[in-house]
């Protein structure tokens, strides 16, 4: 490292490490961070993460969740997807919002195994509403069979003020940032559906990849 | 049961008040964010012994609630720190020197910084049991002056922390002043990590050159502080439960105070505002198990304790092994 970027570095506001930060000033620290209780907004005022462990193999949990489709099998309210058009984008109804048409897109990387949901009510040609998901082998990181699912979504601004208000279904008169302070309660309860949906159909062999909106049946 | 009623407090604190420049070895020294945040303690000398203490401080209790002494103590319990005598306790030594003969002695030597609910506890029993009508109850923390100020010991992190002091309440059989629940928790596997240790590992009762002092498993320092925000709330908030008081009716809240990042978090964790947490870290340190009947003096002291509130007592003790929590309905005199 550069000497003189290291010194500039190290005299940085809020910047600790050993060399300008002694082990009993880091504990001095954490003790005073580390509180019994804490309130709601400091947990989870600009992000919010959940996180669950899944007794089914990492790859199986990483197939289901890269098929957008599942989506309406796990989530809460994403119903009626549309295929998949040329550019990646399908249409469903978040019927937490009645008649609110949801456009999502899916990015994929099956290396890191992460899935991020790129969504958006309303309208599709900005995907602001975006839901970062990586899946970790549980062997790596609990010393057990099965897989922890990741899950964070950032507090975008636009959660804050619906920026298309023109393109609002007529009578809806609610916006999905108001439940804001809900998301937590409400992803996590999402993340116990995935979870306990893919314990049951990984238990009872059934399959864990879609390929095309679900059909009767499914 | 039978009610008990907790129904007065008072205090005796040593002659010698210590400032932090005793702990220093040099000016401006930086303190460790644990031990930050006392100004001052009192350090006991040596002919302030906790039979002395115990007697100074029931003598004023007995003024204050117009009590006589040798009829009205059917039983008396203490807890010190470090006892007088390692044998025999000091009980008895109180007795002679307050002239008074309760048929129901205990010097209880665990509970620390919890032992004065622990001592409400037994009392509740021994009266439901025997039938005796009274009851005084003593904490005596001498440990900052015994051993602390010791010339090897004085400028260790934590000995800025201890301040001594005793406390001592009073509790009748009836339902004046009631106490409405009491709880207690055991932890045996935190038992070991606090300890009476000296530097060559003699162990206490054997010759050596070194001081003895009391310390924690410095490996152990975070995983004490999460058992700290874990267990007291927990068993405050069951306490209440049992008595049927919600956390947003609690009037005073007194917890141990072994710090003042404990002190917040506990107040946090219940809800409770700053005013409401009646303590005396920056004044006295760490009283140990005299903390609780030296706020409780405090408290009705300085008119923040007012007949008919609600007070909750809290904490644990050493490094985790007990935790206990009651709820008084404060009302002496039964008004």
């Amino acid at each position: 490292m550069n000497p003189e970027i290291e010194a500039a570095i190290n005299a940085l506001e809020n910047v600790h490490r050993i060399e300008n930060c002694s082990k009993d000033e880091m504990t001095g620290l954490a003790m005073e961070m580390t509180h019994a209780v804490y309130p709601h907004d400091e947990m989870f005022g600009p992000f919010c993460t959940v996180e669950e462990y899944i007794q089914c193999p990492a790859q199986s949990a990483y197939d289901y969740l890269a098929d957008v489709y599942t989506l309406s099998e796990w989530t809460y309210s994403l119903r009626d997807f549309t295929r998949m058009d040329a550019d990646g984008m399908t249409v469903a109804t978040d019927k937490i919002g009645s008649a609110t048409k949801i456009y999502t897109k899916i990015k994929t990387n099956p290396e890191a195994m992460t899935v991020d949901y790129h969504c958006s009510w309303d309208q599709g040609d900005e995907l602001w509403m975006i839901y970062l998901m990586r899946i970790v082998p549980a062997p790596l990181v609990l010393k057990r069979e099965g897989c922890v699912v990741l899950w964070t979504n950032c507090h975008h601004p636009y959660y804050d003020q619906n920026p298309f208000p023109e393109k609002s279904p007529p009578g809806r008169n609610i916006w999905v940032g108001d439940m804001w302070p809900f998301f937590y309660a409400g992803h996590w309860l999402e993340l116990q559906n995935l979870k306990h949906i893919l314990e049951f159909r990984y238990k009872n062999g059934l399959p864990m990849k879609w390929n095309g909106p679900p059909v009767e049946g499914e | 049961m039978s009610p008990i009623s907790l129904v007065g407090a008072a205090s005796y604190m040593p002659r010698r008040i210590v400032d932090n420049r005793f702990f220093q070895i040099e000016e401006n020294e930086e303190v460790h964010v644990m031990f930050r945040g006392v100004k001052l303690r009192h350090h006991v000398s040596k002919d302030e012994t906790a039979a002395f203490m115990i007697d100074q401080a029931a003598r004023k209790l007995a003024d204050r609630l117009n009590l006589n002494l040798q009829k009205d103590v059917d039983v008396l319990l203490t807890n010190v720190t470090l006892p007088d005598q390692p044998f025999t306790g000091c009980g008895a030594i109180v007795c002679h020197g307050l002239g008074i003969r309760p048929k129901w002695v205990l010097d209880a030597h665990n509970g620390g910084c919890v032992s004065f609910l622990y001592m409400i506890g037994w009392a509740k029993a021994i009266m439901a049991t025997y039938g005796a009508k009274t009851a005084l109850v003593a904490n005596v923390q001498n440990a900052g002056g015994r051993l602390f100020s010791q010339e090897q010991n004085r400028y260790r992190k934590q000995a800025r922390i201890p301040g001594d002091g005793c406390g001592v309440g009073y509790l009748v059989a009836n339902d004046e002043s009631p106490v409405r629940s009491i709880d207690f928790r055991t932890y045996g596997e935190y038992a070991a990590d606090m300890n009476a240790i000296r530097d060559d590992g003699v162990p206490w009762y054997e010759p050596s050159t070194h001081s003895g002092y009391v310390d924690f498993t410095e490996a152990k320092i975070a995983d004490i502080m999460a058992r700290a925000n874990r267990m007291v709330p927990e068993v405050i908030k069951s306490t209440c439960k049992q008595a049927e008081l919600p956390l947003d009716a609690i009037d005073v809240f007194i917890t141990n105070q072994p710090n003042r990042i404990f002190l917040r978090n506990w107040r946090e964790a219940v809800q409770v505002r700053p005013e409401q947490h009646v303590q005396t870290f920056e004044r006295h340190g760490n009283l140990f198990g005299a903390g609780l009947p030296i706020c409780l003096e405090e408290a009705v002291e300085t008119g923040r304790l007012q007949p008919g509130h609600h007070l909750v007592f809290g904490g644990f003790s050493h490094a985790g092994d007990y935790a206990a929590a009651a709820v008084v309905h404060w009302k002496p005199g039964g008004n």
